[in-house]
């Protein structure tokens, strides 16, 4: 059996979501990475707090758009032009105004796609488990609490981290162990 | 930072904006007298413009009450102001009376393009003559301006009177009073662009024509906006206070109307197109072929392919200049929108000619109807400082 490789982090929960902010901006700022904040509401100012930069969701949406416009025109250029050549009311046999309604649709489709499954992957979902869900009281994340995880070296004294936690405002601080996915 | 104190009206714009108007006005009227149906349609061009970007601020102030929207109460009077200059356009509207007749084939009751379909024609002409003629137009334009008068003076009567009496009920009774004046301002829009514009072609009908030009009116009138609010610093003005995040959402709704155009235009092109029956084609023949076409395709270009990827750019829409700069583009490209539709139904084959009262026109109408807001806007605060949700306003951010 081979050695697996645990990772930690310190888990603090915060009362209000303006100390959450207030807390990890602070915490960002004394040079902390890989951070990342919980909340039952999505949270205002949270991704500013911990400085992420900006999203690569609208560029995979774009190329979804793209291709969806470029599939449709070539898939109707193909099937009614070529493949199976129509004629309908006279009209010539590349009708680009008739293929407009599908091309419009099949963009939006993809581009919707891109957005979907784009942030699904940048934010590796489905992800069933995850060592922060080890600790008991991180169950209120879902529904009234306000956490932030600091990952910290496996095996190292936390307490520093934690004093730090809470002295900004943390009313409960914990240490996870496990193995991210 | 001192108290938000009333607008005193600068000469500075007010009267060179009524300069212009006069001296716009003037050369058009010399204009009509040397070429009264080449000025009568470029009047027509100068009035729709501007009292379409006039009719949408309205529409989209009775929407955003109708919405209870908080961010644009910073922006909320700037826009009342372009609504409550809608009397003018009624004065401007008389202008109208010796035109007619140069305008619409269908006041002298004449056959009406006889010569292109025979008599199958003639008679659709003669069952028209029920909606089109002098007198039932002129009822329905009082209808028109009356509704948008009504409206328009009531939100900004109640929305001026909060600033000095404060309170909720005002900003109650403008919510309420919104939507049901909704579908009277949409119906009145529609039928008022068929009136001015279809029925220059009289024997062209489409039912989605009013929302075409109310698609590109909105456009335009959130690029007043934007224009107006990058312009309005300094001493008591609300610019100042109009944060990036207000401008995102300028910027969206620029994007948003700029698709939305597309999407109208081309509804209207596809069912006109696939349809192919001769009263309605002959609009589109003459727009698609021939010395029309290239103007057609490059219309395609310049008001939709180009803006659309060009707002798509989050980084622009939060940069009031650079916004400011897509907004004066998009009111020129609009101008360029309205002179498609309007003028083939006088130069006709003759393809996108040009007469200098197009220019005049426009400035003139334009003059007036700024100077004229302007004047309206004067003695007031530039915002609704006793709005009970200016402070949420104040600090919006993208959510």
């Amino acid at each position: 059996m081979e050695a697996k490789v645990l990772d930690s982090w310190v888990l603090a929960e915060f009362a209000t979501p303006d100390a959450l902010v207030d807390a990890t901006r602070q915490m960002r700022e004394k040079g902390f990475l890989g951070m990342d904040t919980y909340s039952p509401y999505p949270l205002h100012g949270g991704s500013e707090a911990l400085g992420l930069p900006p999203s690569r969701v609208p560029f995979i949406a774009l190329g979804g758009g793209l291709t969806g416009l470029v599939t449709a025109l070539a898939m109707q250029t193909w099937m009614n032009t070529v493949d199976y050549p129509l004629n309908i009311g006279g009209r010539p046999l590349l009708s680009l105004p008739a293929w407009v309604p599908i091309t419009f649709e099949l963009s939006v489709l993809f581009a919707a796609f891109g957005i979907f499954f784009g942030l699904l992957g940048l934010s590796r979902l489905p992800q069933p488990y995850h060592p922060a869900f080890e600790s008991e009281e991180f169950r209120s994340a879902s529904t009234h609490g306000f956490w932030l995880s600091v990952p910290h070296p496996t095996g190292q004294d936390a307490a520093d981290v934690k004093n730090q936690l809470t002295a900004l405002g943390a009313t409960h601080v914990t240490v996870v162990s496990g193995e991210n996915a | 930072m001192t108290a938000m104190e009333r607008y005193t009206g600068t000469p500075k714009l007010m009267v060179p904006a009524f300069g212009l108007g006069v001296v716009g006005l003037v050369l058009t009227a010399v204009g009509f007298f040397m070429n009264p149906q080449a000025t009568s349609f470029s009047y027509l061009l100068g009035f729709t413009y501007w009292v379409g970007i006039s009719v949408a601020a309205l529409i989209m102030l009775a929407i955003f009450h109708t919405a209870k929207a908080k961010w644009l109460i910073v922006l909320r009077r700037a826009m009342e102001t372009m609504a409550v200059a809608v009397p003018i356009f009624a004065v401007l509207f008389l202008a109208f009376i010796p035109m007619m007749k140069h305008l619409y084939p269908w006041v002298d009751g004449s056959p009406l393009a006889a010569n292109i379909h025979g008599i199958e024609v003639e008679h659709l002409a003669h069952k028209k003559h029920g909606y089109l003629n002098l007198t039932f137009f002129a009822v329905r334009q009082v209808i028109y301006f009356a509704v948008w008068i009504f409206v328009s003076q009531r939100l900004y009567g109640w929305s001026t009177k909060q600033d000095d009496a404060g309170g909720l009920d005002l900003t109650v009774k403008q919510r309420r009073f919104s939507p049901g004046a909704l579908p009277f301002l949409a119906l009145t829009v529609t039928f008022a662009s068929f009136d001015w514009m279809m029925s220059l072609t009289p024997l062209w009908q489409s039912t989605i024509f009013g929302v075409y030009y109310f698609a590109g009116s909105f456009l335009a009138a959130f690029c007043v906006l934007t224009v107006a609010t990058v312009n309005a610093q300094g001493k008591d003005l609300y610019g100042s206070l109009v944060t990036p995040a207000h401008f995102h959402n300028l910027g969206k709704l620029i994007f948003a109307f700029t698709a939305f155009w597309a999407y109208i235009a081309f509804s209207q092109f596809l069912l006109v197109w696939i349809a192919n029956i001769p009263e309605e084609a002959p609009w589109y023949g003459l727009r698609m072929f021939g010395s029309w076409r290239s103007m057609s395709i490059a219309l395609f270009f310049l008001h939709f392919v180009l803006p659309f990827f060009t707002l798509l750019s989050r980084s622009l829409k939060v940069q009031p200049r650079k916004l400011a700069v897509v907004a004066v583009y998009m009111l020129l490209i609009h101008a360029v929108d309205l002179y498609w539709l309007i003028w083939p139904a006088y130069s006709g084959e003759a393809g996108p000619t040009f007469h200098w009262t197009l220019i005049t026109a426009w400035v003139g109408v334009g003059g007036i109807s700024v100077g004229y807001a302007l004047f309206r806007a004067r003695g007031r605060y530039t915002l609704p400082v006793k709005d009970p949700y200016i402070a949420e306003s104040l600090r919006y951010v993208q959510p």
